[in-house]
């Protein structure tokens, strides 16, 4: 085995020229000096936004569900929907920061920071639409296993339990590893900040000193927590996938769904940090440390995942009518051409069709165009759980009691406050911490000027 | 005077916080307050039973009240009564709420000046009206519905006394045509009753008996008992003639869709076949006119064929029996049209054989339509000063046409004794609230030796009076006590029962000693009838049809939450107005379901969304009565019995005030014109679609197959469902039969079981009210039902035919697929009821991550409601979608009135956000453990009866113990017929269904 690179980082570091580690820490910390009008500006709003959700969930809760647009017999809507579109989001993270560590993929180093802390926010996000989602909020403790007084057990056999257990060990593994990447940095940070900034980030920075020992214990760390968060990537939207393929509603039940959910939200995750770097990048001037370099490799796993959607799209087609169930058929011939046919060509078109133009190298550059297409892909997305959910609620075994289902308004305050919330947290985190790993980056640069420039 | 020092102020202040708190965070205390005085008879926890009589129409079932600690919970059918046998039907069930309403009357009420109700007390309101009366003693009227013989006699002995104008009795579907034809025909006028429990072949000439008729539950369970397969020849078969697909003809095997009103010239022309083919005498028919084979189906729309076909079948049949027109087709020739019927009886020997022409019980009151309309014309002319309107509401259900509301306003007082607020009660001057059935004394004899008693179950909960009390004190106030009977209704009742053990009748619910019918009366041949088409009034191109509601019959049923949330069974739509049109005419006038028609004649117009059907003639549109009320918390949308917007329309509204050759009341009687009005409206239609998609649901087969293999009892395999593969074998391969006995615990000599013969099934839906009385299902009014929100743990699903698997279902049919799968003169409605299937291998179990549903020892899926957070899934994964979730917390809310206090406190009050769905009654299931804990023994065969299956007027429903081999309900899941609903999902349903059977009526 080779040593871990940490060794070689650090000792070089001490005789990096001080010039170039003064302007990748001025370029990048700079993004955390003064907040603009307009940024407490949209802080602002996405706080209200987050306001009115919290109002409309204490309502919902006091007057019941029935504010929701449930009907029977579709019980599950847009708060299913919303957490099975967050938890897919939460994916890129881990996979950039984790898996792509892993494979050495070096390009990774400039845009894990976000996607890590977009992890974070997302499932952050995420958790809360099953407690939003159920009838009795105020008894949410009945799902978790602990010795008690009502003499009670949970349901080791419920898909929904082993979603407990998949999101929480995946937001407890996704802060931690967020923030032990974090560590440097925030020392970094810390060192050249006063006032309450200093406090948080000496509290924060848990004493590094960037000794070589630091190091050392750093990167074993992040390499253990990789190894440890790259099983996740997979399990998490494995078990989520459960929680349909596990039952047997038409459209659901379908062995198919594992691979197609991890796929769809790797997509969709790597979507998400497109719509939040490109901005970003834009407006605290990082061209120099997010480059195009990134947006292609970027756009090259959309691509991939894009195809990988639309197979299984396919594939559910294809096993529905070689099944040769009745129910099957119906449900995926009523997804298609029923009520519900807008969601589910919107679904195909932003999914597996546009993302298909990513083919033109040219097309993987344009950051306009990726802007574009990264919002059709979640929106796309969004829909695609929205399809699964309610088509195949919608059109079940029992013809006579096929239903419809509309959105209510309380649920479309809680999907904008979900939005909101996450920006939320974003918005913060854009000013408290280096959207871009500082110490990373360096890295990347030690490297280049180590090998002449090159790659 | 110690001060406050600032240590024990902070310590109140601490602890009064913390008990607030703990208060705050706790569900609100409640207190069980123990007697302080235990009263006799009543043992908390165990129900006293009390025999009475229904009061909702004019069958008179005997009812069995269960009262729970002094309060009556339910209504159940008296075993031993003769009508209805222990079963009683959706309304005679939701009757119970007439007691707790929201709407009753507190007490006595003036209309003071400002047009206001103010309380007064009873005695000056009697004198207000003695006073009122003895101004004017024969300008006074009493109009009012039957109120049985001594509550009749006591009204009759106070007209006479207080010398009024006269007494008027008022039942808007009284069968006056029906009585009229008998006397015509054989001199003497009766109401025939028939009687189809050993007939082979029933024709139906639109009497619609199992939607209203004469007494549905009888003639339910007759028909069940004539249809049974084992019977000769496979069962009877019936034939339904009239121009819509009715509950009746949805269960008949032939549909002749005739015109409406022609229904006498088939009779005739039938009657003509069947004498010709047997021989007889057919002079007595030409009394009638006559009609020929090919003259009638020319007039009637249908084939001269199918008519030679019928009577055919008439004369090859052993015991036909055929009856006449049911309300929605008397019109003008009503008289002529039941004649024809009853001369085709008499032709068949049926009379006297199963048409019991028998005297009519002594003092019983005739409704006459006639002396209602010349009442109003007394009104109109100011004769009349005081109108005492009783047990009816004439205000509704006259017609319109008659001008009834505008006699009204030149009656000087008109007093009301409704015990809560309708339409004509709101006109009122006066009222003086009588008590509702369940607080009354009283008696019926719906038949010769059958008679009836009213026991009070509950002592009044409101300040209210009985009506013959409130004559008879009325009477004395005027000073007539001399001429009136002493002393009150009660003792006034014991003596009319003089004759008679009064204590044993009260024990027994009456006294029943049915008479058998006397010898066949002669018809005369001098009867001075034509029968003819309707001739009705006005232009357009279409009859108007308006026809009873099942449940809301003839609008009484309207303001009882039940009789409105339950679905109209045949078009599943519920709490609103509809107009059924042909799916020909929707397809030329580009109308969808939803779609508001103007609906017009020379009477009126109302606007009414659109229910396409195939089921129904393209000349005639439909409209139920019973709707369009603007009084009443659920008949209107009004509140607290201010007037307000109706619900729905009423079709009386359109019909000219028309009678028949008697002065009977006619129904059709317009044509309509319609036309659409752009409007809107979303039908709470509780069904998508009656097209089961060749699914295994609601499954019928030709009586052959049944037959054919069916002999003796050596099918294959010794567990039901073994033989389910060679008659199944539809779209799903054959699954490997199943021992429901394995799925309950092993040392567990219990596994509960269901079997459902949808051969008996007639979708009645008196189990879906039973289910929503015995388990305090909430209802959730017409924007839930809309929503699909109804709560109810069991519903009847009407399936027409096997379905077809094409695609329809495209977004331009409009939201919901509307039922379209009817076809005009063809009849293969199954009506399939779906519950909880308490499955062996039930997905809703291992989904459910607290445990919240659970399969129990007995083999029950068991919902804990407090387990339960509401994650929704169970009902996700459940395919029979029979789970329901609390949306709101209706425990809070939806029980308005002392609705409260009629709660089964057997039965759990589910809270906001928790599942909840049919549980066998286990309420039921652990009373009968009891009784059977104490005496040693396990529950025996019939012991437990669900509430589903009580109700059931044609025993449909058979419940019992599956490990028990010899139990009813595991001889009948052995059936033949038995399959398992969505049988391939291999869920291990406990309820076996036993296939309808297609007869052919030629065989």
């Amino acid at each position: 085995m080779t040593p871990p690179p940490a060794e070689a980082v650090a000792a070089r570091l001490a005789s990096a020229p001080v010039a170039s580690d003064s302007k990748i820490n001025r370029d990048i910390l700079s993004v955390l000096d003064g907040a603009s009008l307009k940024y407490w500006g949209l802080l602002g709003l996405v706080v209200l936004g987050v306001a009115q959700a919290v109002a409309t969930l204490a309502y919902q809760t006091y007057i019941g569900m029935g504010v929701a647009g449930y009907s029977h017999p579709i019980f599950w809507g847009v708060y299913i929907v919303c957490f099975v579109f967050w938890v897919g989001i939460a994916h890129a993270g881990t996979l950039i920061s984790a898996i792509l560590y892993l494979f050495r993929a070096k390009w990774r180093n400039a845009i894990n920071r976000g996607a890590e802390a977009m992890t974070v926010f997302a499932v952050v996000t995420a958790a809360l639409f099953p407690l939003i989602h159920i009838g009795r909020i105020w008894k949410f403790y009945f799902m978790i296993p602990y010795p008690n007084q009502r003499g009670l057990w949970v349901n080791f056999k419920s898909p929904l339990l082993w979603d407990l257990f998949a999101i929480n060990t995946y937001m407890t593994i996704s802060i931690v590893f967020f923030y032990v990447g974090l560590i440097p940095d925030i020392a970094i940070a810390r060192d050249r900040s006063s006032g309450w900034r200093k406090v948080l980030y000496t509290i924060l920075s848990l004493g590094w000193q960037g000794t070589s020992r630091q190091w050392k214990a750093h990167n074993r760390t992040v390499l253990h927590l990789s190894g440890l968060a790259t099983p996740l990537v997979l399990s998490v939207h494995s078990v989520v996938s459960w929680d349909f393929a596990v039952s047997i509603v038409p459209g659901w039940h379908a062995t198919i769904f594992a691979p197609y959910f991890v796929a769809g939200a790797i997509f969709s995750g790597f979507a998400m940090v497109l719509t939040l770097l490109i901005p970003v990048r834009r407006i605290f001037g990082l061209e120099e440390y997010i480059t195009d370099y990134h947006f292609e490799n970027m756009s090259r796993f959309i691509l991939l995942t894009s195809t990988i959607v639309g197979y299984a799209y396919g594939a559910e087609y294809f096993i529905a009518w070689y099944s040769g169930v009745e129910a099957e058929r119906t449900s995926f011939f009523m997804r298609a051409l029923g009520p519900y046919w807008i969601s589910t060509w919107i679904m195909i078109t932003c999914n597996a069709v546009f993302p298909q133009l990513l083919w033109f190298k040219k097309l993987r550059t344009n950051l306009p165009f990726l802007f574009v297409l990264a919002f059709l892909i979640n929106l796309g997305m969004w829909f695609e759980r929205y399809v699964i959910i309610i088509t195949g609620l919608s059109r079940e075994h029992d013809p006579a009691v096929w239903g419809t289902y509309t959105p209510s308004l309380a649920e479309m305050s809680i999907l904008v406050g979900s939005f909101c919330w996450f920006s939320m947290f974003f918005l913060i985190f854009l000013k408290i911490f280096p959207v871009v790993a500082i110490y990373e980056v360096k890295e990347l640069a030690i490297h280049e000027n180590a090998h002449g420039g090159a790659h | 005077m110690s001060e406050l020092d600032r240590r024990d102020f902070l310590k109140l202040v601490g602890a009064s916080a913390g008990a607030a708190a703990a208060v705050g965070c706790s569900d609100p205390v409640e207190k069980l307050i123990p007697y302080v005085v235990q009263p006799e008879e009543i043992t908390p926890g165990i129900p006293v039973i009390y025999a009475s009589t229904c009061r909702e129409c004019p069958a008179g079932c005997g009812l069995h009240v269960r009262t729970r600690e002094g309060r009556p919970v339910k209504l159940e059918g008296n075993p031993e009564h003769p009508v209805n046998q222990g079963t009683l039907c959706a309304r005679g069930q939701s009757g119970i709420g007439r007691t707790y309403h929201p709407d009753r009357f507190a007490g006595p009420m003036r209309r003071g000046p400002g047009g206001e109700l103010e309380p007064l007390a009873w005695d000056e309101a009697l004198s207000l009206l003695a006073e009122k009366i003895q101004a004017n003693p024969s300008g006074t009227y009493v109009l009012g519905g039957d109120v049985g013989p001594t509550a009749g006699s006591v009204v009759d002995r106070f007209v006479t006394a207080t010398g009024a104008g006269g007494r008027v009795v008022y039942d808007p579907f009284a069968p006056e045509a029906l009585r009229e034809s008998t006397r015509a025909l054989f001199g003497q006028a009766r109401v025939p009753r028939f009687d189809l429990s050993d007939a082979d072949l029933v024709v139906d000439f639109g009497s619609d008996f199992l939607d209203v008729g004469p007494a549905p539950t009888e003639h339910a369970r007759q028909l069940a008992q004539a249809r049974d397969v084992h019977n000769e020849n496979g069962g009877v078969r019936l034939v339904h003639v009239g121009p819509r697909l009715s509950m009746t003809a949805s269960n008949a095997d032939e549909w002749i869709p005739a015109k409406p009103g022609s229904e006498g010239l088939v009779a005739l022309a039938a009657a003509h076949v069947a004498l010709r083919e047997r021989g007889g005498d057919a002079s007595a028919l030409r009394s009638l006119g006559h009609v020929t084979p090919a003259d009638a189906a020319a007039r009637a729309g249908v084939d001269a064929a199918t008519i030679e076909r019928l009577g055919r079948a008439l004369a090859a049949a052993k015991r036909p029996v055929a009856l006449p027109p049911g309300v929605a087709g008397w019109s003008r020739r009503a008289v002529a049209s039941a004649a024809a019927v009853l001369l085709l009886n008499h032709a068949l020997g049926a009379v006297g054989r199963d048409v019991h022409l028998e005297r009519e019980p002594a003092g019983r009151a005739r409704a006459s339509h006639r002396e209602a309309l010349r009442l109003v014309e007394a009104m109109n002319s100011g004769a009349v000063s005081v109108l005492i309107v009783h047990d009816a509401d004439p205000l509704y259900s006259l017609p319109a046409a008659s001008g009834f509301g505008k006699a009204l306003e030149k009656v000087d007082f008109v007093v009301s004794t409704a015990s809560m607020v309708d339409e004509t009660a709101a006109r009122a001057d006066l009222i003086l609230p009588d008590h509702t059935p369940l607080e009354s004394w009283g008696d019926a004899e719906p038949r010769v030796g059958v008679r009836s008693l009213l026991q009070p179950t509950i002592r009044p909960l409101f300040d209210t009076r009985a009506l013959a009390d409130t004559l008879l004190d009325t009477g004395r106030a005027m000073g007539l006590g001399g001429q009136l009977p002493s002393g009150s209704f009660r003792t006034l009742l014991e003596q009319a029962w003089s004759g008679s053990d009064f204590r044993n009748a009260l024990a027994r619910g009456g006294e029943f000693r049915p008479q058998a019918s006397g010898s066949a009366p002669v018809p005369s041949a001098s009867a001075m009838l034509q029968v003819a088409e309707p001739m009705l009034e006005g232009e357009g191109d279409f009859a108007l049809v308006a026809y009873p509601h099942s449940l809301l019959y003839d609008g009484r049923g309207a303001n009882l939450p039940w009789l409105q949330e339950i679905p109209d069974p045949v078009t599943k739509v519920a709490w609103q107005s509809w107009v059924e049109v042909s799916q020909a005419t929707a397809d030329k006038m580009g109308l969808k379901a939803g779609d508001v028609l103007a609906v017009e004649t020379s009477a009126g117009r109302v606007e009414v969304p659109v229910l396409p059907r195939g089921g129904i003639r393209d000349d005639v549109v439909a409209i139920a009565i019973g709707q369009g009320h603007s009084r009443g918390h659920y008949a209107s949308l009004a509140g607290d019995g201010q007037p307000g917007e109706t619900r729905g329309v009423s079709v009386l509204a359109l019909l000219p005030s028309v009678t028949d050759e008697s002065g009977g009341r006619a129904f059709l009687t317009a044509r309509a014109r319609v036309t659409k009005t752009g409007g809107f409206q979303r039908l709470p239609l509780l069904q998508s679609t009656d097209n089961k998609r060749k699914r295994m649901l609601g499954e019928a087969l030709p009586l052959a197959v049944v037959k054919g293999e069916g002999h003796g009892d050596g099918h294959a395999g010794g567990h039901h469902g073994a033989d389910l593969g060679p008659v199944y074998a539809n779209e799903h391969a054959p699954i490997e039969a199943y021992d429901a006995t394995a799925d309950s615990h092993e040392d567990s000599p219990y596994r509960w079981g269901m079997s459902i013969d949808l051969d008996k099934c007639t979708g009645c839906s008196a189990c879906v009210a039973a289910c929503y009385l015995e388990n305090n299902i909430p209802v959730v009014g017409e924007e839930g039902s809309v929503r699909a929100r109804q709560m109810s743990w069991i519903r009847i699903e009407r399936f027409v035919g096997e379905g077809y698997i094409e695609y329809v279902d495209a977004p331009e049919r409009g939201r919901r697929p509307q039922p379209s799968n009817e076809v005009l003169g063809k009849t293969d409605v199954r009506n399939s009821p779906m519950l909880c299937q308490q499955c062996g291998a039930a997905p809703c179990e291992p989904v459910c991550p607290p445990i919240a549903t659970y399969h129990n020892p007995e083999g029950l899926n068991g919902m804990i409601y407090n387990r339960c957070i509401g994650t929704r899934y169970c009902s996700n994964n459940c395919p029979y979608k029979v789970r329901r979730f609390n949306y709101f917390d209706y425990s809070q809310f939806n029980w308005p009135g002392l609705f409260n206090l009629m709660l089964n406190p057997d039965v759990t009050v589910r809270g906001q956000g928790v599942m909840e769905k049919c549980t066998f009654c286990v309420q039921r299931i652990n009373a009968a453990r009891q009784g059977a804990k104490d005496e040693g023994r396990p529950i025996g065969d019939g012991e437990v009866v669900t509430a589903c299956q009580q109700a059931c007027p044609s025993h449909a429903i058979g419940f019992g113990n599956l490990k028990d081999s010899g139990s009813a309900v595991s001889k009948l899941g052995d059936d033949k017929r038995g399959y398992h609903a969505l049988h391939s999902l291999n869920t291990r349903s406990a309820i076996t269904y036993l296939a309808k059977v297609t007869r052919d009526v030629e065989s």
